[in-house]
């Protein structure tokens, strides 16, 4: 099945060329993850669709065709991005990302859920992702020389980090700034910056957020909520509540596909951030766990690529793309799991979503595209 | 590795990132996901389903009760539950909106409705047995405001489609479908069935899911009853107890049984003044309501439960009297068995008889001379019974009324029986006077029930069975669970001598003092009494209070039916069985016996005073007319000279005596006018015919040797001095006077 599909593929798009073929491995485990993330998306959506618009086709309907969209987004990458096209977009990206940060703000921002995050149908967010990765990676690759020392090295990635980073908080939007900040990091200390600084840095960070809780009485009702969620089981508490009836009620197999009951609006949104707790309650600790094989595979492979990519750019590219999917998996499943207290931070390919999918297809082509030139 | 672009030093923080990424957290949250989804699992599994699924009780149908001929008696019919949901209640907006509305449709105060919608849970009942149209405004108010949080559910109400009918057999429920009184109560576990759940699934919002997740545990509607109660008969006795009551001032209920004597089933049993089974507690008495309203708080309701409890007591099984005459029966029948009286011996009754130095009255002071057995049961002779009594023995008379059922319960299928009154046995084995006195039925108490049980096994061939009422359990396919045979507890006496008893007491209706219950073509065997209420003495220290009875059997050649009636504290003139109970069980007889199927059977001496139906000679010549009357033996009297009949009085197809008069109207000046009719109340027989006669009207009355000196006209219909079409027919009630039995006994 999977060399039938890429064969279809080959047919399609002219990918033997010079060049070897792209990743099949990797390619495939994203086809994979897609696939069953659409399945999932439907299942999950289809009672909070047909409750709220009366239509249980409601959310998978743009779905797949984001899906589509993407795939091909990403197979077009795989198939025309070269190094040098790679180099030359991060000053665009850039210019263009920042820009989009600086207009959301702008009275041209819209509001969706509550929140001004959304510029002409798309989440720059989502664009800052990628914009960082390349930015960071082309920074840490002029300053390697330097990279060690505080005023070539930390100073310049930290004022790149701190600059988007900074942005998003603006739109008040905690999860997306820590996931950039952390992608940030990773490429940081792959890029050779000195460790001692993220350990200064880790070190000063919990402490620093031990004293907000301890001052703070928001926070510490949040990390209290996060203790103990049954202290405010309709306030608060209760998504992960929700969240951890659904992830319990599964057991080791699980409902059967499609036979969750959480999400007749127990969940909120369950086709969103909290679509793994649907996957662990349909599909039991077994389903959970061959999806997050999946996802350690794909991330396995994704590092792989990275090691063997033909430049440090690249390598340091599909690095950052590699653990932004990592670290969005690990917080998503840790979030719904109340393993780290709750913010909205979804899974790669499960989540519904058109900007962060084609976002994230356009990033599997680019790790495609490096995967073609790497010494696999 | 050979051109590795990448220096070793980032390889090594790429891995390290990697180890970090794979084999710290997704090793963690793997641990965390194992935590939660195996070794929480029931944990929140339990919770979720609690939160998930609706478990709805279903009421079960409770079960009919039916007559033997399978009319319904009583029925559950579905009502609907009316309660919220306060859980699903958005705010304290909707929450005051359903307190109103609610309080406005159902009648329920809005206070406790609110008080319900703060509860914390998903089922509170505000109303009970709502009826369909009030439901249904209900459902108009949840569909228009949209709301989730008001509910229905199927429930059931009780009804009872004659009313106040069989009341104190059938019994009712309380609010919770519960028996609480009657048979309704004895069989609660029969009719009430089992409760059936209904587990569904539901969304956050409650409402139900839009694809079918439920599961039902079906309701087991209750068994339904078949009773040994004959609606006809019920209905026949009661209207003549009603009558009754009214007719001869009966202060402290009267009340009536009708027995199948072969097997103890329980053809009818009322007691009136009775109650209203669709609304129960409804006190219908002008006095007591008006004693009531004078009360308040505690004392109220007290009184009240009071007035209930006496409403509500079946008085056939749960009160005891004094059964006086009645017990006459029992005695001779002891008597014959233990065969100490010759049917041929005779004694003399002086008007008294000394018993251990106690001189005992006869209830005729002059006595009634010298007579055998037969005559004295005829005339209900206390010396008679003292002599019988004294033979056959304190401890043997204490065993007899042990083995006739009268020292237990009856064993009926009713809660409350009470269980009477005797003596122990040593006091009556060692008591000559004890016994002479027990003989002819006084100072000791039965129970109706026991006394119409034992006086079935007299005539019966002996047997004593167990009363009862339902004689079938069936299931709504009509299946049957359980059957109940007629129960025989022993044989008392033997069939020979419950002959002899049955015969004998053919003759005190046909020529004793039970002639008041005489029907003609039938053959009626009975015994009256009359007792007076010896523990309820009045200021001056005299028992003035009263209860006739009167026992009757049917037919006494083969007996099948026995009539129990009595009443306690009859208030008019001359309160003795013989005129008050004994006149209303043959009415009832009179109803029954025709509708059972026991038909008639004239002597040619009663075929000669029957009366016939007025034949139609409307329209015929009056010649021609005039022939037919005489041959029908008839009278006909011709009013003006028409040649041909235009109207005539009494009317075709009307009963009238032999020689009754048949007006015959013949032209349009002459036309039947309307006369007073005159009362005859007291007369005899001759005095009333003729008062009648000369009035302008036919006389009608049925009853046994109306000629007779001490017999006297009671009551008329058309009544006294209302007015009647001249010739028509007024149909007159004579008794045979009849004296109390009743002796004060003092020793």
């Amino acid at each position: 099945m999977m060399n039938s599909q890429s064969r279809a593929a080959g047919r399609i798009l002219p990918l033997k060329t010079k060049t070897a073929e792209m990743d099949l491995p990797f390619f495939v485990l994203v086809m994979l993850l897609v696939s069953i993330g659409l399945v999932m998306v439907f299942s999950a959506s289809s009672a909070n669709a047909y409750y709220r618009f009366g239509d249980s086709y409601y959310f998978i309907r743009p779905q797949l065709l984001w899906a589509v969209v993407g795939t091909v987004v990403m197979l077009l990458t795989a198939r025309f991005l070269t190094p040098k096209l790679l180099q030359m977009s991060v000053l665009p990206a850039f210019v263009f990302s920042i820009t989009a940060l600086v207009l959301v703000l702008t009275p041209l921002g819209t509001v969706r859920n509550g929140a001004k995050r959304w510029l002409f149908g798309f989440q720059p967010s989502e664009v800052a992702k990628l914009a960082i990765i390349l930015c960071m990676s082309w920074l840490l690759c002029r300053q390697r020389k330097e990279i060690h020392t505080f005023k070539g090295g930390l100073l310049p990635c930290g004022a790149l980090l701190m600059l988007f980073c900074g942005l998003i908080a603006l739109e008040k939007h905690i999860s997306a700034t820590v996931l950039l900040f952390a992608i940030g990091a990773v490429l940081m200390f792959v890029g050779g910056v000195d460790w001692r600084w993220f350990v200064g840095f880790g070190a000063a960070g919990v402490l620093s957020a031990l004293g907000i809780i301890a001052i703070s009485d928001y926070a510490m009702a949040r990390v209290r909520v996060w203790l103990d969620p049954f202290s405010d089981p309709l306030g608060d508490g209760f998504q992960t509540i929700q969240s951890l009836y659904a992830i319990g009620s599964g057991g080791l197999f699980g409902l059967g596909i499609g036979k969750s009951r959480q999400k007749y609006l127990y969940i909120p949104e369950p086709q969103n951030d909290f679509i793994f707790s649907i996957v662990c309650e349909e599909l039991g600790f077994i389903g959970a766990c061959i999806i997050i094989l999946l996802f350690i595979l794909l991330i396995w492979r994704g590092f792989t690529i990275a090691f063997k990519a033909p430049d440090r750019f690249s390598a340091l590219v599909v690095t950052g793309i590699t653990a932004q999917v990592a670290i969005q998996t690990i917080l998503n499943i840790a979030v719904v799991s109340n393993l780290v207290p709750n913010t909205g931070i979804s899974l790669p390919f499960f989540s519904a979503g058109g900007t962060s999918l084609i976002m994230l297809m356009f990033e599997m082509g680019i790790v495609l595209s490096v995967s073609r030139r790497a010494k696999l | 590795m050979e051109k590795a672009s990448l220096d070793s030093a980032t390889k090594r923080r790429m891995l390290f990132v990697l180890f970090i990424f794979l084999a710290v957290c997704f090793v963690a949250l793997t641990v965390r996901l194992f935590y939660v989804q195996i070794m929480q699992h029931e944990l929140y599994q339990a919770k979720a389903i609690d939160q998930q699924v609706r478990d709805t009780t279903v009421t079960p149908k409770r079960g009919t009760i039916y007559d033997r001929n399978m009319k319904t008696l009583a029925v559950s019919a579905s009502a609907e539950t009316v309660y919220i949901a306060p859980k699903s209640i958005k705010d304290d907006e909707e929450a005051a909106l359903i307190a109103r509305e609610l309080s406005r449709i159902l009648g329920v105060s809005e206070e406790s409705i609110l008080k319900k919608t703060q509860a914390d849970n998903y089922y509170e009942v505000i109303k009970r047995q709502v009826e369909k149209e009030t439901a249904d405004q209900v459902r108009e108010f949840k569909q228009e405001y949209d709301l989730a949080s008001v509910a229905l559910a199927e429930d059931s109400k009780r009804y009872y489609p004659y009313g106040a009918f069989a009341s104190h057999i059938i019994g009712f429920t309380n609010v919770d479908g519960e028996g609480i009184e009657g048979l309704e109560m004895y069989y609660n576990d029969v009719l009430v069935g089992m409760p059936g759940r209904i587990i569904t699934a539901k969304n956050a919002r409650g409402t139900d899911m839009p694809f079918r997740y439920e599961q039902y545990i079906d309701a087991q509607n209750g068994y339904n009853l078949v009773l040994t109660i004959d609606e006809a008969v019920q209905h026949f006795v009661e209207k003549q107890l009603e009558n009754a009551v009214v007719e001869y001032n009966v202060q402290n209920r009267a009340t009536a049984i009708v027995m199948d004597v072969n097997t103890g089933a329980i053809l009818a049993m009322a007691t009136k003044p009775d109650y209203d089974l669709n609304n129960p507690r409804e006190i219908t008495d002008p006095e007591l309501l008006a004693e009531l309203e004078a009360l308040e708080g505690e004392e109220y309701s007290t009184r009240q439960m009071e007035i209930w409890q006496s409403m509500w007591r079946n008085k056939a099984i749960a009160d005891t009297y004094e059964p006086g005459s009645v017990f006459k029966i029992i005695t001779v029948s002891m008597a014959l068995e233990k065969d100490v009286v010759s049917l041929h011996e005779t004694f003399n009754c002086p008007g008294y008889k000394v018993v251990a130095g106690t001189r005992i009255s006869c209830w005729k002071a002059g006595g009634h001379g010298t007579q055998d057995v037969l005559t004295g049961v005829k005339n209900s002779c206390n010396p008679v019974f003292m002599e019988l009594g004294a033979r056959i023995g304190g401890a043997s008379f204490y065993d007899y009324a042990e083995a006739f059922g009268l020292l237990e319960p009856a064993g009926i299928d009713l809660y409350g029986e009470a269980e009477g009154i005797f003596f122990d046995k040593d006091t009556i084995a060692n008591g000559v006077v004890e016994t002479a006195v027990a003989a002819f039925g006084q100072t000791f108490k039965v129970t109706p029930i026991q006394m119409i049980t034992a006086v079935s096994a007299c005539v019966n061939g002996g047997y004593l069975n167990q009363p009862y009422l339902v004689s079938k359990i069936v299931d709504d396919e009509g299946n049957v669970v359980q059957e109940f045979d007629p129960s025989v507890k022993r044989q008392v006496i033997s069939e020979e001598t419950s002959k002899t008893v049955a015969s004998m007491l053919e003759q005190v209706v046909a020529t004793g003092t039970g002639k008041n219950a005489y029907i003609k073509g039938y053959r009626i065997g009975g015994k009256t009494g009359t007792s007076e209420k010896i523990d309820e003495k009045n200021e001056e220290g005299v028992a003035d209070k009263r209860v006739s009875s009167f026992c009757g059997i049917a037919p006494a050649d083969a007996p099948q039916i026995a009539i129990l009636m009595l009443m306690d504290e009859p208030e008019v003139d001359e309160v003795t069985g013989g005129l008050t109970a004994a006149p209303t069980v043959r009415k009832m007889f009179e109803d029954i016996l025709p509708y059972l199927g026991i038909m008639p059977q004239y002597t040619e001496e009663e075929l000669a005073s029957l009366e016939k139906s007025v034949p139609d000679v409307t329209g015929m010549a009056v010649a021609d007319a005039r022939e037919k009357l005489k041959d029908a033996g008839f009278t006909p009297s011709v009013m003006g000279d028409g040649q041909e009949v235009l109207e005539q009085v009494p009317r075709s197809g009307q009963k009238l005596a032999q020689g009754g008069k048949v007006i015959l109207y013949t032209t349009e000046q002459e036309t039947s006018t309307l006369k007073e009719v005159p009362s005859v109340a007291g007369m005899s027989f001759a005095q009333a015919s003729s008062t009648l006669e000369a009035a302008g009207f036919n006389m009608s009355s049925d009853g046994k040797d109306l000629t007779e000196d001490e017999v006297y006209a009671t009551t008329q219909s058309p009544a006294a001095g209302t007015l009647a079409e001249a010739g028509s027919v007024v149909k007159v009630d004579f008794v045979h006077e009849s004296e109390s039995e009743w002796v004060n006994v003092e020793y």
